[in-house]
């Protein structure tokens, strides 16, 4: 877990990627998504190997909870954490870079 | 007040609940099969709406429509079930069929949502997706143990079941074996009527409970399915080839002889 992020860095890693910007999206809209991440994958239109690393890193920030189911590692969304992210990027951006 | 009277779950769909008699059995899991247009989503929702109104949580469990387009759909029948989601009174889950075939998988997935809305009622759309994962002998092991975790858990359930049926032939509702498990089996099915599309619903089984046996019409209507009438004057339907009922055709003939007399 990553929590004490500033604002810039975590806008930057957030968005550092398409695919990134691809799972923001898919689970904003659908937060009710528990799935395999090449569940989750396939969803976005794209294999297990493209969103692997990206997913570590939203489960390193937290946005993404963990479950184990069998062989399988399931990831769900973090409303509770996403908000304190949306929080903090938005301060950053409303006061502009420090 | 309570949407279970006398170990009966209602299913808002009034006429449905008559057809049942009261409703479904507590606790039981009921197949809920039909080809595509016929509004097996919209009647799932609709039962789990019913629970929600009367303090019963709710889970529906998607393999394939993704929550936001659900939201979208069910908006269209005014029914917010985001606004329901946060109100921590109904939780739609979208997860992958494979996910399920885990050991645990049913319960890495449900666990904490029963438990933390005291869910009743779940509804699973639908069993058909485990065809893509699995042999037929698998899938009815797989719906077995999904039927026994809703059972163990206090969850009355509907299982979907996509059925393939084309216009003007007759139906059937799964090779793979498993009307078997579930307790209950509601079936509906597309009937073309003087070139018109019509929906037509039949409890084909019930344990422990009678029930209607007639084939009857429903519409989905702006506000969800309604049940309407029965086809009275048709034979055939659940053959796929409907015909006017002999009387009706003697009707139809006496009355063109009469105008004819009177010209």
């Amino acid at each position: 877990m990553v929590p004490s992020l500033e604002g810039k860095e975590l806008l930057e890693r957030l968005l550092s990627s398409e695919s990134k910007g691809e799972l923001l999206m898919l689970f904003h809209k659908n937060p009710g998504i528990i799935d395999s991440i090449e569940g989750v994958a396939r969803r976005i239109g794209k294999g297990k190997d493209q969103i692997e690393s990206d997913v570590k890193d939203f489960i390193d920030l937290g946005l993404f909870n963990t479950v184990t189911a069998g062989k399988m590692v399931l990831i769900s969304f973090s409303k509770e954490k996403d908000k304190e992210i949306q929080d903090t990027v938005t301060r950053y951006i409303k006061g502009g870079p420090k | 007040m309570s949407s279970t009277r006398n170990g009966r779950v209602q299913t808002g769909i009034q006429d449905l609940d008559r057809m049942l008699h009261g409703g479904f059995m507590k606790g039981d899991s009921v197949l809920l099969a039909g080809s595509a247009g016929t509004g097996k989503t919209t009647i799932g929702l609709q039962y789990l709406l019913q629970g929600v109104t009367h303090g019963e949580a709710g889970i529906y469990l998607t393999f394939e429509e993704l929550p936001d387009q659900l939201y979208r759909d069910a908006g269209n029948f005014g029914w917010d079930l985001r606004k329901l989601e946060e109100e921590n009174k109904l939780k739609v889950i979208c997860t992958s069929p494979d996910v399920l075939m885990e050991p645990n998988g049913l319960e890495a997935i449900l666990a904490s949502p029963v438990k933390e809305m005291n869910a009743r009622r779940i509804v699973v759309d639908s069993l058909s997706h485990f065809n893509m994962f699995m042999r037929p002998e698998s899938l009815r092991m797989q719906v077995y143990r999904n039927v026994m975790y809703f059972k163990t858990k206090g969850l009355s359930s509907i299982l979907i079941w996509e059925a393939s049926q084309s216009i003007g032939s007759s139906f059937s509702i799964s090779e793979e074996g498993i009307s078997f498990l579930t307790d209950c089996i509601v079936l509906l099915k597309l009937i073309e009527i003087d070139s018109t599309l019509r929906r037509g619903v039949v409890i084909m089984k019930m344990r422990g409970s009678q029930h209607d046996n007639k084939l009857r019409e429903y519409e989905i209507t702006p506000t969800g399915v309604r049940v309407s009438g029965s086809f009275e004057n048709y034979e055939g339907l659940m053959g796929g080839t409907p015909t006017r009922a002999a009387s009706e055709k003697f009707a139809e003939l006496f009355s063109k002889a009469a105008k004819g007399k009177g010209k």
